[in-house]
């Protein structure tokens, strides 16, 4: 009952949120300087066919109105169609001779669709990586604050965090990729080409683990109650993994939480660099192209990503510790 | 008026404000991780402020001739003239890096001190009122932190043309509400203690209690943690930069030079490395006397 309760509230309050989003979005792309319309027919076309096109489209009705028409769309999962990208080439096997600029056009859900769960899958690779560099230093800092694995976790976040994540990606690629050859670096045809993408990120991600893990096992190892573990005969490592971990698991999860917008500016750049098909790369290229409707498709469903991530963040940290209350 | 001046001075708060500032400032400065990262980056910045003008190079002049000559000892045509070498239209890479530098350090701790602005602002004025202005100003600080920010600025600056105040506000205005949070929950504990509530009795204004009374005593210590941001907007720059969003050529920024750079890391290595060396350096710097300085405000306040 009680979750029923907290779900219903948390996604009418992401409903807002996603709302507001979309309007801020969307006026924001009618107000700039800049007309798609004659990005999309060309700049020798005549101005009576541009005028032409985007009366069909509805671009010359005012930004409300544009704003409904869209946002009843929105509520019956139609995110609108691309201004630029034919569907041709997005669709699989839609073997068309349609002209790609006046032509049909891809469906901004369907493009999303199809290269959101290669950015999935990059994060999930990211976030593994991430953890298996910075569970063991941060773990040893926090059970040593003030000596020299504090020191060394100190020092090494600060690198970590000092590395540009483009420019890592392209030392590494040099350096892996084209000198010693050992992992493939730019564009995708397999799962390798997710490895040094994904280590990239989550040297970007590590150095917040790093220090949550660090202050919340140093804060756990300080509680009475690991005395307690020890004066009962538990072994170093079972009191250590056992109660440090899992007091360390609510932070780490709410971090998961709030740094999800800072992950999705890794991913962004990190697909850019390693020319990796998902998101992140579709978003960049739509922004050089002015791909109005993909720009909002993308930024109402990573918004309402971030909502979802919260809320399922919010619900397991109650289930870790039930003395949180949300 | 007067009555108010002679009483505010020597209220207890004000006065332990400023041990706490300057005991976390002693705290971080006698910390060797503080010390490597001060002398590291006086001389990167002495570097950045003196040697573009001081060499008398051109970082936008062209050289045809000389272009793509390695750095110092890497390789044959090297030459003392250009210690890192030159790019591929033979401009000399290391002012290019240095005048990047100065962007990259004004870009920073502009974007720095406006997210510490605005959040500070928006944090104490929700603290000190609460209630309705509170709920407003939170829930604001809410949305915002849900948008994807990184999305709305590189389609702001990517539809505008992006000139260095455009820049400085978008990174800016993304920002500033976590420091609009932290200065809300300081202020509100402060504000119910003995001194505020003197202050008050006293007549003294809200501003003149807001700016004069607590303001001293709570951004000091958030300041210090803002150090870390100016890394942080500094990265944000160079990546803006790097995908064509930040300042334009021909000025020279990281973001640009690297971008650039790539297309001949095959036979030029260095022109996309080296700048990355130099801002790597510049930020982990900044970030040692950042973490030292985070470090010692949160045993201060642990201790106190």
């Amino acid at each position: 009952m009680f979750v029923l309760k907290f779900l219903i509230r948390r996604l009418f309050q992401g409903a807002i949120i996603v709302f507001l989003v979309s309007a801020l979005i969307f006026t924001l792309l009618r107000v700039v300087p800049g007309d798609p319309v004659r990005l999309m027919a060309g700049g020798m076309a005549p101005e009576a066919l541009i005028e032409q096109i985007a009366e069909e489209m509805g671009l010359r009705d005012p930004i409300p109105v544009q704003f409904a028409r869209y946002m009843g769309g929105v509520v019956q999962g139609d995110l609108g169609q691309s201004f630029v990208r034919p569907a041709n080439g997005a669709s699989v096997g839609g073997a068309s001779f349609d002209d790609s600029t006046r032509g049909e056009r891809a469906k901004v859900l369907g493009l999303i669709a199809e290269t959101a769960p290669m950015t999935i899958q990059l994060a999930l690779l990211a976030m593994v990586f991430a953890l298996v560099i910075a569970i063991p230093i941060g773990v040893a800092g926090g059970l040593a604050p003030g000596r020299w694995p504090d020191r060394m976790a100190l020092y090494l976040s600060s690198i970590f965090v000092s590395l540009p994540n483009f420019w890592l990606g392209i030392v590494l690629a040099l350096l892996l990729s084209v000198k010693l050859q050992l992992l493939p670096a730019i564009g995708y045809q397999n799962f390798s080409y997710t490895i040094l993408p994904a280590f990239v990120l989550a040297i970007e991600m590590a150095p917040f683990i790093i220090r949550t893990l660090t202050v919340s096992v140093a804060g756990v190892m300080a509680q009475s109650f690991i005395d307690i573990a020890r004066v009962r005969g538990l072994s170093r490592n079972r009191i250590v993994f056992h109660h440090g971990m899992k007091n360390a698991a609510v932070p780490l999860l709410n971090l998961l939480g709030v740094q999800f917008s800072m992950l999705l500016g890794g991913v962004l750049v990190v697909e850019f660099i390693f020319d990796y098909p998902g998101l992140g790369l579709l978003t960049i290229n739509a922004v050089m192209q002015r791909d109005f409707p993909l720009i909002q498709g993308i930024a109402i469903v990573t918004a309402a990503a971030f909502v979802l991530i919260n809320i399922v963040v919010d619900l397991a940290a109650t289930t870790i510790d039930p003395r949180l209350d949300y | 008026m007067t009555a108010i001046d002679i009483a505010i001075p020597p209220a207890p708060g004000a006065g332990e404000a400023r041990t706490v500032a300057s005991r976390i400032w002693r705290m971080a400065f006698s910390s060797i991780e503080f010390r490597i990262g001060l002398v590291v980056f006086v001389l990167l910045f002495l570097a950045a402020a003196l040697y573009p003008e001081l060499s008398g190079i051109d970082p936008t002049k062209m050289n045809i001739r000389g272009k793509l000559m390695p750095p110092l000892f890497m390789g044959e045509g090297w030459s003392w003239a250009h210690p890192l070498g030159t790019d591929q239209l033979g401009r000399d890479m290391l002012s290019r890096t240095l005048v990047g530098l100065r962007y990259s350090l004004l870009i920073g701790v502009t974007t720095t001190v406006l997210m510490l602005a605005v959040g500070a602002l928006i944090g104490m004025l929700s603290g000190y009122y609460g209630k309705r202005v509170d709920m407003v100003l939170m829930r604001l600080t809410d949305a915002q932190l849900a948008i994807p920010m990184i999305i709305l600025a590189i389609t702001i600056l990517g539809v505008s043309r992006p000139t260095i105040p455009a820049i400085i506000l978008v990174l800016g205005l993304a920002g500033w509400p976590v420091y609009a949070r932290v200065m809300r929950s300081t202020v509100m504990s402060e504000r119910k203690k003995e001194y505020v509530r003197g202050a008050m009795v006293l007549g003294a204004t809200d501003m003149r209690i807001m700016f004069t009374l607590l303001l001293p005593l709570v951004l000091p210590p958030m300041a210090f943690v803002a150090v870390l941001d100016i890394a942080r907007m500094m990265i944000f720059e160079s990546v803006l930069g790097f995908i064509g969003l930040g300042v334009q050529p021909p000025t020279p920024t990281f973001g640009n030079i690297i971008a650039d750079g790539r297309k001949y890391i095959m036979n030029a290595w260095w022109i996309a490395t080296m700048p990355g060396v130099f801002l790597f350096l510049t930020l982990t710097s900044i970030n040692l006397m950042g973490a030292s300085l985070e470090r010692a405000r949160n045993a201060v306040y642990g201790g106190a």
